[in-house]
């Protein structure tokens, strides 16, 4: 179906005083601006304004109620020449939609989708070999990238499809893999805890190793009788003249080839109602949330006893998983999706030409990518508020980051070069998200700052509210020209206000970009370009005057609770690997809930989301399908 | 509308059991005939670039056999009567939707891809796919997907489009793009492994364990809800393709695969070019050698995924990235540089078409057994124009194409017969491609 969250609609907040709609309103509104098309049998795109006109049609066909919510939103609907809206008279619209359809669709209590199969996207793949057989090797980089669904990451089961580069791929891989492992001390201590000897025979010793790592491979307990085909591939290498360990880890490269150890596999419910999941599910569940891996012995040992619904036992698990070193790739994979700093090493990376000191460093390249990704991971382990992604008093810092930020950093004078928690000075530029030259950095072209797109960043990224499209055939607007004459705000702003159509948007967009504008395209501090002083002052469009980056943060912080949401959205979708549904939308709220009572703290977050019940439950046999959100809309 | 294949003569094994058993197949007979070197086969590559070209500068004066190159296009001019320039045509499924996806998706499918951030991708076969699918059997690669950058992240959330779309030209099926080799070295390496013969024990071996794992599959297949059948059959077609390439790269028969030209083994290329330039010759250089060892006839490049805003600052006079300057709005300046980046492309495309010209192939070339699409899904970037798209033909299709001409059609026409005529010249006759209304006159030889 096809959603839009209440937080997307807030594409920026109306101006005040606009009036909350009612029902009765909302059916003016689709009589005047839509009913000329989409009435009777002809119908236009077969959409019918008659099946909407009671109120328990919220209920009913919350999906039609949406649709026609995005669509105006949009700007698609009305059609050109049907009477134009302006964008106050559609947010307004939508986010009554949408606020009508969540409450009706809530009111029925949370309920579960169906579980799915997925493959291990690449990461998840060399992490779980990597744990699997005690081998450090980045075998990602083997294994062709993979694209992203649902709430824009990597891991969402819709998006992970297979190609005949995949199925090459694996099976070179395992090979390189089993070969690597079947030299190392480690790994062969690990896997070969049998030998034949007196009494034991070879086939017998293999069915022992066999036997206990199939399940580890498998992620749940693996029956007899699928023992015994590996058994057979073992003898079969045998019968080549292959020696006893050569023979084992030829069977267990069959298993890192297996659907079963590619894919995640959750037992279909059997049954009509929903239920909980089956403890091994939902240990790989957390696993693969938290550590992008497989269940350690510790977890999948609890999965055995059944001890995954309770919720003390929970929240300490996972305040000893995100402890535990594996946590980074949690870290590392969520926020370089969420933020996009991963596109630092692609199309976003800064001009080697225009900023050679920094493209020739590789230590401070490096500690700039990681500084949000340990940051992010502090924050957890030290369960801050997430307002600190907001702003914070501490932040990540090495010697060549206080350099880069030209600003005195408490560091341990004896690791100054290892990424530390710092507390920041007073009057620092530097706290949060926004004053981290990575977010900085991918928010601009590589060689030049761009007020537009750091403000579509700030309202898709931090506040969830990505603006609407361009319309049809209108160009983006451009902010400077070319870079080396910066015009004064005055004049920018005339530019804006010159085309209506334009300025009914980038008013909302550029001035969050434009307070921005002391950091350079590699987040270094300026106060003048090109000889001419910045200009950071901008007006947000109700009406708030902000002076540069302090002003900015305190402007976000005041939309906190957006920020929230739209974390909560991305790290559920991340959580279950998939695009959020309706019925998720209901959890999101619940959750939000508890870690406003929680006063923002971060593991709050996480234990609501593994607490919740689209992460606990799986959905009946014959439930209908999940209604989907509105694609493109957050 | 479903592509309804002619003359399909090799029919698709499914599943291969047991090991060495490589005998009496089908495929075995389907070689022999095409084994002829008295006639080459014929290769399709299809090389996509983003975000549109400066139109004022692209635009070829002249029909037919009379006409001149632009300046866009004059690095072709060494080949230039073995390419044939494309006027007018179009994929009018591509019209609504937003800028970018939309068009740039089903460049090579001519459909209108499904608006989702993916939970429902949809898309139609890529007519690379389509040819690949008649000569699967023929050589050790069906094909080979090639790009300079990996997947774009992310969903865009401003249009509702995933970026997979973006990032995917070659549509084995309307749910399945397929994924791109990005590393040259790689690329040689696959290329090279997949074409050496009389591996013996260790094809033995990985048959073996294909096997198992297909059983796997199968089990898993009776386990899995409805929804997920896909996933598993997914699974199973590729386990299965690569256990049926395994079985043929092993057989010993006389009329079994042979490379035309061998691959040298030392000519292993960097896994770390050092800038954008040299990442794109090389992926030049593999569809090349690919060609013209035989180790696969079909081949896709990316230039870029659509959107790509990579930096060609490297350009003398360029200043910015590609899809920024594709955003003229008429200033000179950045058309100019929005002119010099397609140029640039058109000169990796030039390279790439005398370095085919230069493989000798009997009396004639790989270039004149070659079709080399040079196509972008918008003409004018800056207005996301999807009509009258860039679009150039290299090669003489086996000697079928009448090349060396400009052929301009009626405005909107569709851009699907084409297809349908490289089709045809490749081997693989369609009676219909998406909304084709026939083949496109005036390309092919009557």
């Amino acid at each position: 179906m096809q959603f839009p969250r209440a937080s997307a609609l807030l594409f920026l907040a109306l101006p005040a005083g606009a009036e909350e709609l009612t029902f009765a309103a909302t059916q003016q509104f689709l009589t005047s601006n839509c009913a000329k098309c989409h009435s009777g049998k002809t119908a236009a795109g077969g959409f019918v304004l008659n099946r909407l006109t009671t109120a328990d049609t919220l209920q009913t066909a919350p999906v039609k109620w949406t649709r026609a919510a995005l669509r105006v939103r949009n700007g698609e609907m009305p059609p050109k020449g049907a009477g134009a809206l302006t964008v106050d008279e559609r947010e307004q619209f939508a986010q009554w939609v949408d606020r009508s359809v969540r409450g009706a669709v809530c009111s029925a209590g949370v309920k579960p989708s169906a579980s799915h199969i997925r493959r291990l996207n690449r990461d998840e793949y060399s992490a779980t070999i990597r744990d699997l057989l005690d081998i450090h090797l980045d075998l990602a980089k083997m294994l062709p990238s993979d694209g992203s669904g649902g709430e824009g990451f990597d891991n969402a089961a819709e998006t992970l499809f297979l190609s005949p580069l995949h199925s090459e791929k694996y099976l070179e891989v395992a090979k390189f893999a089993t070969d690597f492992a079947s030299k190392e001390y480690k790994s062969r201590s690990k896997v070969i805890i049998a030998r034949p000897g007196p009494g034991l025979t070879s086939d017998q010793a293999a069915h022992k190793i066999l036997e206990a790592f199939l399940p580890k491979a498998f992620r749940r307990p693996v029956a007899a009788a699928d023992v015994a085909p590996y058994v057979t591939l073992f003898r079969a290498a045998s019968q080549q003249g292959q020696p006893f360990e050569q023979a084992v880890w030829f069977a267990i490269r069959g298993a890192l080839v297996s659907p079963m150890f590619l894919f995640r596999v959750e037992p279909p419910n059997p049954d009509s109602k929903a239920r909980l999941l089956d403890q091994f599910s939902l240990a790989s569940r957390l696993s693969y949330f938290l550590w992008g891996s497989m269940p350690d012995e510790l977890l999948s040992d609890v999965a055995a006893a059944g001890k995954l619904n309770d919720t003390e036992f929970l929240q300490q698990l996972i305040r000893r998983m995100l402890r535990n070193d594996r946590s980074l790739g949690f870290a590392q994979r969520f926020i370089e999706q969420w933020l996009r700093t991963r596109e630092l090493a692609t199309d976003k990376a800064p001009d080697a030409k225009l900023y050679p000191a920094y493209a020739a460093d590789e230590d401070l390249r490096s500690d700039v990518r990681n500084q949000p990704v340990l940051f992010f991971r502090e924050v957890f382990i030290r369960n801050l508020p997430l307002t600190n992604f907001i702003d914070s008093k501490g932040t990540i810092g090495t010697r060549k980051l206080a350099q880069h930020f030209n600003e005195k950093l408490p560091l341990n004078n004896n690791a100054s070069s290892q990424p530390q928690w710092v507390e920041l000075p007073a009057d620092s530029r530097r706290g949060g998200l926004l004053g981290m030259p990575a977010v900085l950095a991918v928010a601009s072209y590589p060689y030049r700052t761009s007020p537009v797109l750091r403000g579509a960043w700030v309202l898709d990224s931090i506040l969830g509210t990505p603006p609407p499209p361009p319309p049809p055939n209108v160009p983006p607007l451009e902010e400077t020209s070319s870079g080396s004459t910066p015009r004064s705000m005055k004049e920018r702003l005339t530019q804006h206000r010159a085309n209506a159509v334009c300025a009914s948007c980038h008013t909302r967009i550029d001035p969050w970009g434009f307070a921005l504008e002391n950091y350079d395209p590699i987040g270094k501090w300026r106060d003048d370009e090109g000889g001419k002083p910045i200009d950071n002052t901008s007006e947000l469009l109700d009406g708030t005057q902000i002076h540069g980056p302090a002003a900015l943060k305190a402007a976000l912080m005041e939309r906190k609770d957006l920020f929230l949401r739209n974390l909560t959205n991305k790290m559920l979708g991340y959580a279950l690997g998939r695009g959020l549904t309706l019925q998720d939308s209901c959890a999101v709220d619940a959750i939000l809930a508890k870690v406003k009572e929680n006063n923002y703290s971060a593991q709050s977050l996480i234990e609501g989301i593994v607490m919740s019940v689209p992460f606990q439950q799986q959905a009946g046999r014959a439930s209908a399908p999940p209604m989907k959100k509105e694609a493109g809309k957050p | 509308m479903p592509h309804v294949m002619k003359n399909r003569t090799i029919s698709r094994r499914t599943a291969l059991r047991g090991a060495g058993v490589a005998l009496s197949l089908p495929w075995l007979e389907a070689m022999a005939a095409s084994a002829n070197p008295a006639r080459p086969p014929v290769r399709l590559a299809a090389l996509y670039v983003p975000n549109g070209v400066n139109v004022s500068k692209w635009t070829v004066e002249g029909k037919g056999r009379d006409f001149t190159l632009s300046a866009t296009l004059e690095p072709l001019k060494s080949v230039k009567d073995k390419i044939t320039v494309l006027s007018n045509l179009w994929n009018a499924g591509s019209k609504g939707g937003d800028g970018h996806y939309v068009k740039e998706a089903a460049i090579l499918t001519c459909t209108t891809i499904k608006k989702t951030q993916g939970a429902d991708m949809a898309n139609g076969i890529s007519v690379d796919q389509m040819a690949a699918k008649s000569a699967a059997h023929l050589t050790p690669l069906p094909s080979l997907e090639l790009g300079v950058a990996p997947v774009a992240i992310g969903v865009d959330a401003v249009v509702g489009y995933t970026r997979v779309y973006g990032s995917h030209v070659a549509w084995s099926s309307p749910t399945t793009p397929l994924a791109r080799e990005i590393n040259p070295k790689s690329v040689y390496e696959r290329l090279f492994r997949s074409g050496a013969t009389g591996q013996g024990n260790a094809a033995k071996m990985d048959t073996l364990l294909l096997d198992r794992v297909l059983g796997d599959a199968g089990k898993l297949r009776t386990q899995v809800g409805a929804d997920d059948r896909h996933r598993v059959d997914e699974y199973l077609s590729t386990m299965r393709g690569l256990e049926e390439r395994v079985q043929r790269a092993n057989s010993t028969s006389r009329t079994a695969w042979k490379a035309r030209v061998p691959l040298d083994p030392k000519a292993v290329p960097t896994d770390r070019p050092t800038d954008h330039a040299e990442h794109v010759r090389l992926m030049m250089d593999m569809i090349a050698v690919a060609f013209q060892s035989d180790t696969t006839r079909v081949s896709t490049f990316m230039f870029g995924n659509a959107v790509s805003n990579v930096s060609f600052r490297f350009l003398e006079g360029v200043s910015a990235g590609h899809h920024d300057v594709s955003h003229h709005q008429k200033d000179d300046d950045k058309l100019r540089q929005y002119f010099l980046i397609s140029r640039w492309h058109i000169a990796q495309y030039a390279y790439l078409l005398e370095k085919l010209e230069s493989m000798k192939e009997g009396d004639a070339t790989v270039l004149d057994n070659s079709m080399v699409l040079f196509a972008s899904a918008l003409s004018d970037g800056n207005s996301h124009n999807p009509h009258n798209l860039p679009l150039v033909l290299g090669g003489r299709g086996g000697g079928r194409i009448d090349s060396g001409q400009h052929l301009t059609y009626t405005e909107d026409s569709p851009l699907a017969n084409l297809y349908v005529s490289m089709l045809d010249a490749f081997g693989a006759p369609v009676e219909r491609f998406a909304d084709s209304t026939g083949p496109l006159q005036g390309l092919l030889k009557s």
